[in-house]
């Protein structure tokens, strides 16, 4: 009787410490010292700016080390120039087919499906429809680079999620797939 | 009573016609007794002091270590000089009860309590060092090798601040067990005694139902035997080990072989110095002057004389391998201590170190009271000097000379200081007026061996045999 008692105390006392984390909130801490930053985080919020972001934008026309701006613009008269004249940096023993297979698999295949046949897991499925197969369109490299970097139509931008280098992949992994349908 | 031989050239441990009864009674006064005005004003002070103490120690945790006086080249000053100073200072108290009981000394019997006592409360007024000179104490419980959710992070062995941790809890534990388990027949005696229900509960409690019985005297007496064995190299090895914090480094004035046992003996220099000092008052104001007698006090005072040489030889021996190495960081640590700018220090140091003790060989300055009570004072002005020495002045000047500087205290590190020395005594004052401060069993054990009346009845006895034999 004494010893059930005992462990009757100790798993009341257990509970009552445990029974105070609530798993909607963070838990309690110990002393957190160094457990909030000083400096700002990224994407954190901060008050010192105006929009309380701390991702500001830099300065418009101002060229970071390693990059080149794209000179095309967004227009109808852009992506016939691109579609003309533009031409892939890429040299033959830069271009990289697994990695920008997986890069458009990541990025592309949702929509255009594997084989870049328009038939992507979103359009079988009828969530929106319209995508069209490559072998369709009359496309070429620069065009390719042109509609990733700026989106067209029902296609977003891509420019936030791959760098000049990697679309350049993509665009190289398109033309095969292209090639193959 | 005509079998007993005890060497006609010993002097009697206690003075006066005193019996059995009379020890208890002598013994239960300051306890029984109401404490005095003289005791409440010596009480209020201390617990001033205390409170200071409290609130330095508050101020310090709350704002930083950068209160104190120490920078960035003396990372250590005052916090690791009064930690090194109090633990010397405890050691006396395991020396006296322990060592002495391993030696057979009787006289240890009227002073082991007190000097035990003295141990417990210094040992916790050094332990305050170590956790609050840590930047961040509110983690010093990751000193202890814990299972944990950092992958189970461990404490490095390596280091002799851990071993200290370990030391200082093994010897405050130890010592408490130490002095419980003798002040358990003392606290029955107390029970026994008492007439108001209040106290005769508080003694029942604290007496664990001590009654006396001959197999408890023998186990206890095994176990008194067996602790002042244990008893011994702990006491040893502690101060070995924090003098480890030091003899391990790699700065010049530290960095030494002689340490160790430098730094016991100095400490058991210091810790009696401090016996004395509380003795010589207690004595005085407890009426226990029959008990801890003059020779009491000159037989510590041998003490204090004979380590007071060995931390006098330990200097020289550091001057002369200084100079003998021909590193010339190691001659210019000395030379610095000697002529830096922290001179005065070390001429306080070694006046009071080296100078006070040789006087002992005076038998009319060892045997007086007053000479002896002053002494003790200044030979623990003298090791607090001399742990302020090694400590800041190796650290002050070594090997860049573009990181030299000094030292200065603020009154934060004095205010914590102070309260320990307040903490201490206010623990002291009241452990005097609640607890048996002499060991009545053990007294009571000499009593027809060493007693001055017990004595002249063996004179009597053997001169009366001895006429006999003659007719």
């Amino acid at each position: 009787m004494k010893v059930l008692y005992k462990i009757a105390l100790l798993a009341g006392i257990s509970a009552a410490f445990t029974s105070c984390f609530d798993k909607s909130r963070p838990n309690y801490q110990y002393f957190p010292n160094m457990y909030e930053p000083i400096p700002y985080e990224t994407y954190s919020e901060v008050e010192a700016f105006p929009n309380g972001k701390e991702g500001q934008i830099p300065a418009q026309g101002s060229i970071p080390r390693g990059f080149t701006p794209y000179e095309h613009e967004n227009s109808t008269a852009g992506y016939d120039l691109a579609k003309a004249n533009l031409k892939s940096p890429l040299a033959a023993d830069e271009i990289d087919m697994p990695r920008a297979e997986q890069l458009f698999t990541i990025y592309c295949a949702i929509c255009h499906g594997d084989k870049g046949d328009g038939k992507g897991n979103l359009v079988k499925r009828e969530k929106f429809l319209g995508v069209p197969s490559y072998k369709d369109r009359e496309i070429t490299e620069g065009s390719i680079f042109h509609v990733i970097t700026y989106g067209l139509n029902s296609m977003g931008s891509h420019a936030n999620q791959l760098n000049q280098e990697e679309r350049w992949q993509v665009t190289h992994y398109v033309l095969k797939l292209r090639s193959e349908l | 009573m005509s079998s007993h031989y005890e060497a006609p050239i010993r002097k009697p441990l206690i003075i006066g016609d005193k019996n059995y009864h009379d020890v208890t009674v002598d013994v239960a006064r300051p306890v029984e007794g109401r404490a005095n005005k003289q005791w409440w004003i010596a009480f209020t002070i201390a617990l001033a002091a205390f409170l200071w103490g409290v609130g330095c120690v508050a101020y310090t945790v709350g704002t930083g270590i950068g209160t104190w006086g120490s920078n960035k080249t003396v990372g250590w000053a005052w916090d690791i000089t009064n930690f090194v100073w109090w633990v010397g200072i405890g050691h006396a108290g395991t020396l006296i009860s322990a060592v002495l009981l391993l030696f057979r000394q009787k006289w240890r019997m009227a002073i082991n309590r007190s000097a035990e006592a003295m141990t417990i409360f210094s040992v916790i007024q050094a332990a305050m060092f170590p956790v609050f000179h840590m930047g961040r104490p509110w983690l010093a419980y990751w000193v202890m090798p814990v299972p944990n959710q950092f992958g189970s992070l461990w404490v490095n062995f390596n280091s002799p601040l851990l071993w200290d941790v370990f030391a200082i809890s093994t010897y405050l534990s130890v010592s408490l067990v130490f002095w419980w388990t003798g002040l358990l027949p003392d606290f029955a005696m107390l029970r026994d005694r008492a007439i108001t229900p209040f106290t005769k509960r508080v003694y029942s409690i604290l007496s664990f139902g001590w009654s006396g019985r001959a197999k408890d005297w023998q186990r206890f007496e095994e176990v008194s035997l067996v602790l002042a064995g244990l008893a011994t190299p702990l006491v040893l090895s502690v101060h070995t080990i924090v003098s480890f914090d030091f003899a391990t480094s790699v700065i010049p004035g530290w960095h030494t072989t002689i340490l160790p046992p430098y730094f016991v003996a100095g400490a058991i220099f210091s810790g009696f110095a401090m016996v004395n000092t509380l003795l010589i008052i207690m004595r005085k104001v407890s009426n226990l002057e029959n008990y801890i007698t003059i020779q009491h006090i000159e037989l510590m005072n041998i003490v204090i004389m004979i380590t007071g040489s060995i931390v006098g030889t330990a200097y020289i021996t550091e001057l002369f391998v200084a100079w003998y190495s021909g590193v010339e960081y190691e001659q210019y640590a000395f030379l610095n201590r000697a002529t830096g700018p922290y001179w005065w220090s070390y001429w306080l140091m070694m006046t009071c170190n080296v100078i006070s003790p040789q006087v002992m060989w005076f038998k009319k300055i060892r045997t007086s009271i007053m000479a002896s009570f002053i002494i003790s004072i200044v030979v623990n002005i003298g090791m607090w000097f001399e742990r302020f020495v090694i400590i800041v002045t190796s650290l002050h000047r070594d090997y860049l000379p573009s990181s030299w500087t000094m030292f200065q205290p603020t009154f934060v590190d004095a205010g914590f200081y102070i309260g320990t020395i307040g903490f201490f005594f206010v623990l002291f004052l009241l452990y005097s007026r609640s607890f048996p401060v002499i060991a009545q069993a053990e007294v009571k054990s000499i009593m027809k061996t060493s007693s001055e009346k017990y004595k002249k009845l063996h004179a009597a006895h053997d001169n009366h045999s001895h006429s006999e034999h003659n007719h």
